[in-house]
């Protein structure tokens, strides 16, 4: 019989530990909210401790604390009047059990933390009531600056709440003494940032309004990682068009390389691989890609409204924004939007000589994507800057192109004589390229000595001609110059002698006419960072060398 | 007496030994001379024996199994009927009938060695034998077996039958994720990252509670019951190849704060682009933190 009863009430025993054990919540009745232990490893992998609140009754305690539902709780702080000597004695005994260190509150309003070296060393203070009757020299009192006479009002003790366990614990003594308690919270800014990077890449309307706010907010360390999603979204935006596009089924007709750099990159962020259309059927049928049809022409409308240009223009300045990352955000946004109103903006940054060279270099770039438009700000800026800005105004005219740019470029190659900007103005003269840009090259050539830096820069430079379908692919890889690709030629004022031969360098992306008769070599190329797909022609300044390899 | 019975089982044991040598499949021993040579073109010419072998001699093992391990396309010219008997689907059909000859030394052999090579085709041609015993033979002895290797102690054989269980879940859901989900009480840790990673390379829904109670672990009370850091991360990663409704779970991770997979799940959603995802991230946004809260009662 007796047998039995001990061993019901080991089975009591062990049912109680399992539930006991298996809780890793508490309902705390007096505040009124429910906590929930933090994942064990959330301490090493986020440096965090602490309880979660899972849940505040409103009208409770917690809830008229203003205290959330969601907030991670780190400390918890009681204050302990002091009006006795052993008041003093256990709340000193008290606040040294945990860590090391409390604050006492005096009562001209000074807090002074004492901590002791290890557990059980003294502060230093004896107390007669509230007054403090000895101070030992040397020790954390004395340092503190507590002299004797001094009043205490209060010792302040912080907890560290690692475990429910802590948190009841200090509750239960805080309790004790006062009616109210301070909780401490901590921000896991960690996960706000991974937060809003997802938010940058999933690319919905949502996101925009919530990141121009923390980006337009001050002082957030959220800022940054906010205009870096901001910039992805709006890449994302500009996909709005092909997006459409796909989603009038006729995935074939597009062409594959119809997107620039950055787009390409947001492609690849939506798993897009342009270069595979088969691969982009797939992924646009998958739930995501059909998600992101319906969703991209939203996105699209917002981003396009005008504020996020505003915004952009707003934080590109060195004088409003102090960090760099977000001016250089910015600047892609500006790039992405080829707004014309900040196009004076830009080539303020580009011009302005505190800025990060790569910044500077950024802004040019961005009124290169705006393009035509921004030809005559850019030619301004050439004329009236620096060595620097003439460098970064002549690569930019040279990705816009056109008789104007180029004008500006071959006069600027005749009558400038600093070597490293003749050499950015020979590589933009030759990115314009086509005959006129040929011919000035070649004459700034002869002029220049044998073995002179330029000129083996020269040597090596090749001109763009002019561009034809990609169609033409196929007749290149058969190695035959097929009627069409030779009117190509006779259309861009080039006649290709019969004897002319195609090798082909690379399968699909480059080739070699070689001309003998008219002592010409063109180089065909296809390059996805250039205009849609096409297949590029280009001229070498100094045919023979490359004749020569090609005859190998 | 006793020599009555010793003379004929001397006389039947010379005789085993006789037959034996005298039925060792010339082309067979030519073949792995061969291989052991260093001529050139060995390995073609190895092949070409072995298919004389098993001309000769249809249920030769040994010779199924090395003409399925050494044939390869790239001996034939495009186009050649030879090529397509070099396929991965045909060499497997080899490994299998060596499986069908000798079931007990090829089931090891497959999934302790074949596996193990460093050339793909060699693999697949495996993992297509191992289909086959599934489908056509004895499906138990073969989870046995791969049961056995993922609890191996040697990293390869864990990895291996991973790799084969995965591919087997994608057909056979039903069988396999059962199995997988018993095997995450497994004591070795490695055993339960490799079936947690074989869960999410299956991506049958199936799987969502288990993987699920995995993430969650971490709060548990006791030190016992809390799942390793990594494979934690797997399983969310896993949620996140399953999709579909393992979205929901996702989005709970992220909700509760106390989880420490939460910028995992995020990462997760972010990668299957459901639009789900926004309105709880957008949340995290608004979470407050990094204040003092001073509450009266």
């Amino acid at each position: 019989m007796i047998w039995k009863i001990k061993l019901s009430f080991l089975l009591i025993v062990a049912v109680l530990c399992a539930i006991g054990c298996s809780d890793n919540r508490y309902y705390d009745e007096q505040l009124q909210m429910e906590l929930q232990q933090l994942d064990s490893d959330l301490d090493n992998r986020w440096s965090t401790t602490g309880v979660v609140i899972i849940d505040v009754k409103p009208n409770g305690p917690a809830g008229q604390g203003d205290l959330e539902k969601g907030e991670l709780v780190s400390y918890v702080i009681g204050e302990r009047p002091i009006r006795s000597t052993g008041d003093y004695k256990q709340a000193a005994k008290k606040a040294l059990e945990d860590d090391n260190n409390f604050i006492v509150k005096l009562t001209d309003g000074r807090e002074i933390r004492l901590a002791v070296r290890k557990r059980g060393d003294k502060v230093g203070l004896e107390v007669d009531e509230s007054r403090v009757s000895k101070v030992t020299p040397g020790s954390p009192a004395d340092t503190g600056n507590i002299k004797v006479g001094d009043t205490i009002e209060s010792i302040i003790d912080e907890r560290n709440v690692r475990t429910l366990k802590d948190y009841k614990e200090a509750l239960k003594e805080f309790t004790k003494y006062d009616s109210k308690v301070t909780f401490r919270t901590i921000e896991l800014i960690g996960i706000k940032i991974a937060s809003v990077n997802a938010l940058g890449n999933l690319g919905d309307v949502r996101s925009v309004q919530p990141l121009t706010m923390i980006l337009d907010s001050e002082g957030s360390t959220l800022r940054q990682p906010a205009a870096e999603a901001l910039d992805r979204l709006v890449a994302l935006s500009q996909l709005n068009t092909l997006f459409q596009q796909f989603q009038q089924a006729n995935v074939d007709e597009l062409p594959a390389d119809q997107l620039d750099s950055r787009q390409r990159q947001s492609a690849e962020i939506l798993g897009l691989l342009t270069s595979d259309l088969e691969n982009n059927l797939v992924t646009l049928n998958d739930p995501f890609g059909t998600q992101f049809r319906h969703r991209s022409e939203a996105l699209y409308e917002k981003i396009t409204d005008g504020q996020m240009v505003e915004l952009a223009r707003k934080y590109i300045k060195r004088d409003v924004e102090p960090n760099q990352e977000i001016r250089r955000a910015c600047i892609s946004i500006l790039g992405h939007l080829r707004p014309t109103s900040a196009i004076e903006d830009l080539v303020a940054v580009m011009e302005d000589s505190m800025e990060v060279p790569g910044i500077r270099f950024k802004a040019g770039l961005a009124l290169s994507q705006i393009g035509k438009d921004s030809v005559d700000a850019l030619i301004a800026a050439f004329d009236r800057g620096d060595a620097s800005i003439k460098d970064i105004a002549a690569s930019a005219l040279g990705n816009i192109g056109g008789n104007k740019a180029r004008n500006t470029l071959i006069n600027a190659l005749n009558t400038i004589d600093n070597p490293t900007i003749k050499l950015t103005l020979a590589d933009a003269v030759a990115k314009v390229g086509r005959a006129p840009s040929i011919e000035a090259l070649r004459r700034q050539k002869e002029a220049l000595p044998e073995g002179s830096g330029l000129r083996t820069f020269l040597d090596e430079l090749q001109v763009l001609l002019f561009n034809v379908e990609s169609k033409y692919q196929a007749h290149l890889n058969s190695e035959n110059i097929s009627v069409e690709l030779r009117q190509e030629f006779r259309d861009n004022k080039i006649s290709l002698s019969q004897s002319a031969i195609i090798s082909v360098q690379k399968k699909d992306s480059e080739w070699w006419i070689d001309d003998k008769d008219n002592q010409r070599v063109y180089i065909v190329r296809k390059e996805s960072r250039k205009v849609e797909g096409k297949l590029n022609i280009y001229e070498p300044l100094e045919t023979q060398s490359i004749s020569y390899s090609a005859a190998n | 007496m006793k020599n009555c019975f010793k003379l004929p089982i001397g006389i039947i044991c010379i005789a085993a030994f006789l037959i034996g040598c005298g039925s060792q499949n010339p082309y067979l021993s030519k073949g792995k001379e061969l291989i052991k040579s260093d001529k050139r073109r060995k390995e073609e010419r190895a092949a070409q024996q072995f298919k004389l072998a098993i001309q000769h001699e249809q249920n030769n093992a040994e010779a199924h199994y090395l003409l399925g391990y050494y044939n390869s396309e790239k001996f034939y010219a495009e186009g050649a009927p030879e090529r397509a008997q070099a396929s991965i689907e045909e060499r497997g059909k080899h490994m299998f009938q060596a499986y069908q000859n000798d079931k007990r030394k090829y089931l090891e052999i497959l999934v302790f060695e074949t596996l193990r090579d460093r050339d793909v085709d060699v693999q697949n041609a495996a993992l297509n034998a191992l289909k086959r015993i599934y489908q056509q033979a004895d499906r138990k002895k073969l989870l046995n077996s791969l049961k056995k290797a993922i609890k191996s102690n040697d990293n390869r054989d864990r990895h291996d039958a991973q790799w084969v269980l995965a591919a087997l879940g994608r057909e056979h859901p039903e069988t396999i994720v059962p199995l997988l989900v018993d095997l995450l009480e497994d004591k070795r840790r490695e055993t339960r990252l490799n079936v947690v990673r074989a869960l999410g390379a299956i991506g049958n829904e199936s799987a969502i509670p288990v993987l699920v109670e995995v993430v969650n672990s971490g709060s548990a009370k006791r030190e016992k019951d809390r799942e390793d850091a990594e494979i934690r991360g797997l399983a969310v990663e896993a949620l996140g190849k399953i999709g579909g409704t393992a979205v929901e779970k996702l989005v709970e991770i992220v909700e509760n704060k106390g989880s420490s997979m939460r910028v995992d799940a995020m990462q997760a959603l972010e990668q299957l682009g459901d639009e789900r995802a926004v309105k709880p991230l957008l949340d995290v946004l608004n979470e407050q933190g990094n204040r003092e809260v001073v509450v009266n009662f």
